[in-house]
């Protein structure tokens, strides 16, 4: 009887909204376009990342070279009109795909695939205007293209790109914004996600002004660009750097670049060969 | 927008990035002078920025997304010169690192991407902001700029493409390269743009650069007092850019003359009239001389939508004439 007694004193203090149930069930809402953007910069900063972390394998060819080639390779299939010599190039580029790491054939597939799937979808109707011949012409070299692109991208750190196009005299300026970029789409990148992942979390139930939110992500992200750039500037000044890029490395060839140069020669002549059948 | 290679021929890549030399270095000229040194980082950061804004999904009707490209939207904010030189950048790393739009059309995207999407979007933008002097003027110029902007880079695409059948062919008559002719490619490329990426991106400028005005408004880039010259310059390179549609084989679709769109079969049934709004419009054939149809691929559903097409881009000029003419009244 006392401590009845007692507990009414007590409840005799709590305003009452206290003591009510609370049966609140938060309204589901979408938040797909969230959930996108999240993944979408995720996959990004992740890609850069792990190429960032990536040790130079032991039969590294040469970057300056890979660079050269693959742009001539580019080249060489786009002039081609041989379905032959766009069939040995695809045949060479999964040779070399077959020698990467699984994880590595899979990402850069995933990409070749997906691109030359649309090319095809977009081709299909072009087959029935009576077109057979370029549009699988273009589907296997849309394949072919992306391929080596990948590889290209997934075997090399890119830094050592970016020292490659040094070598081809890019001027310094294009350099040092290359560089900035791929540095700041982390940073910037992950300043985003984590104003994304707030908006996730603090959006409970049905929440109205979600999508006006997004542009206050992107308008946020803006003006942290700016400061971020006024730092760095600031940093850049600090420790002396001008800007200038210079190579230090002397980098020599190794038996693998010449076995790379000899392919290279051998696929420039079978252009041609097949080019004048 | 991002074109794959092999979709242009390589002779068309190599005049395309021949055309974007003169602009890469007027840019880097201009932002020598405009910009300090102290903003070099801003260059790439503004590229990590414009990079990333391709990464924010839209949501659309009908639980889909899409994503804005920002071009005008970064012309706005950091002026149309730098604008260019980070849209390239991203676009590099694009085609370079994560094999998104080709190596060899890069120069094709460039041009179409960082070069007419900016300058064109923030040309309107300005030409509009000038002339109708308030807070709304200035908002309505970002609308249609950026609408505008994208639309016309897509168009520019589409000139691209379908060049490419008339242009490059093997012994037998098959195209080598993109096999569309314009009257496709021009109806694939601009729809989309006009009724779904178009809005987005509008929609995604608006909101963005109200957001920055009201947070941080110190920040825009309030490029000198432009000269609106310009903007006549950038139109009189599109007119010279029209009569390449003449190369096409019939009437490209979508840029009928009144005269013509009366015979415009639809599912075997001529259409029989004249819309009002095209009679009492545009006159298209001063800009498009007359040219007789043939050859129409009947597919009824390019009917559907090319005539959508016209529809939206007659009331588009309209709309912005009337704005024109109530600006010039204030």
């Amino acid at each position: 009887m006392g401590a009845m007694k007692h507990m009414k004193k007590e409840t005799s203090n709590m305003p009452d909204w206290l003591l009510e149930t609370e049966n609140y069930i938060p309204e589901s809402d979408q938040d797909t376009f969230v959930n996108k953007s999240i993944l979408s910069l995720l996959k990004v900063i992740a890609r850069i990342k792990s190429q960032d972390q990536e040790k130079q394998a032991k039969l590294q060819v040469n970057v300056t070279l890979h660079v050269a080639f693959t742009f001539i390779l580019l080249i060489l299939l786009s002039l081609s009109r041989s379905f032959i010599f766009v069939i040995v190039i695809n045949v060479y580029l999964l040779l070399i795909l077959s020698a990467m790491d699984a994880e590595k054939i899979v990402k850069i597939l995933k990409v070749s695939i997906g691109v030359s799937f649309f090319t095809f979808l977009v081709m299909v109707p072009a087959i029935f205007w009576g077109n057979h011949f370029s549009s699988i012409m273009i589907t296997s070299k849309a394949f072919a293209t992306v391929t080596a692109v990948g590889i290209l991208s997934h075997s090399t750190k890119w830094g050592t790109i970016t020292s490659a196009f040094k070598r081809f005299m890019v001027p310094d300026i294009f350099i040092l914004v290359l560089d900035i970029t791929i540095k700041y789409i982390v940073m910037l990148g992950e300043f985003a996600l984590n104003m994304l992942y707030a908006l996730k979390l603090r959006s409970i139930g049905r929440n109205k002004s979600k999508y006006t939110s997004l542009s206050g992500i992107a308008g946020n992200m803006f003006i942290k660009s700016k400061e971020m750039a006024e730092d760095m500037y600031q940093a850049m000044e600090c420790r002396g750097f001008t800007g200038e890029y210079h190579v230090y490395y002397k980098s020599r060839f190794q038996y693998i670049d010449y076995i790379y140069l000899i392919v290279n020669v051998a696929i420039f002549i079978l252009f041609f060969y097949f080019q004048n059948i | 927008m991002h074109i794959p290679d092999n979709y242009l021929s390589p002779a068309t890549c190599a005049v395309m990035t021949t055309a974007m030399v003169p602009v890469w270095v007027k840019s880097v000229r201009k932002m020598k002078e405009e910009i300090p040194k102290v903003k070099i980082p801003l260059l790439g950061i503004g590229a990590a920025f414009s990079f990333l804004l391709m990464m924010f999904n839209v949501p659309l009707p009908g639980g889909t997304t899409g994503h804005a490209v920002g071009g005008t939207l970064l012309a706005i904010l950091l002026g149309p010169y730098a604008a260019c030189i980070s849209v390239t950048v991203a676009l590099l790393i694009q085609a370079l690192l994560f094999g998104d739009g080709g190596i060899l059309a890069f120069g094709a995207n460039c041009f179409n991407m960082a070069f007419v999407l900016p300058f064109f979007g923030y040309f309107i933008y300005k030409f509009i902001k000038d002339r109708v002097r308030t807070e709304k003027g200035e908002y309505v110029g970002i609308a249609i700029g950026s609408y505008m902007g994208i639309n016309v880079a897509a168009f520019i695409a589409a000139i691209e493409f379908g060049l490419q059948p008339l242009l490059f062919k093997d012994a037998t008559g098959q195209p080598l390269y993109c096999p569309y002719s314009l009257s496709v490619s021009i109806p694939a490329m601009t729809i989309p743009h006009l009724l779904v990426a178009g809005v987005i991106e509008m929609i995604f400028t608006v909101a963005i650069v109200a957001y920055i005005k009201k947070v941080s408004p110190g920040t825009i880039y309030d490029g000198a007092k432009q000269k609106t010259n310009a903007i006549y310059g950038l139109i009189a390179l599109l007119i010279c850019f029209t009569p390449l549609g003449l190369l096409a084989t019939g009437t490209a679709w979508g840029e009928w003359g009144t005269d013509e769109i009366k015979e415009v079969a639809s599912g075997g049934n001529v259409l029989g009239y004249i819309p009002k709004g095209m009679k009492d419009g545009f006159n298209f054939e001063a800009i498009m001389p007359d040219y007789a149809i043939s050859g129409l691929p009947e597919v009824a559903g390019y009917i559907l939508s090319a005539l959508a097409g016209v529809a939206i881009l007659i009331i588009l000029f309209k709309v912005i004439s009337s704005f024109m003419k109530s600006g010039s009244k204030a």
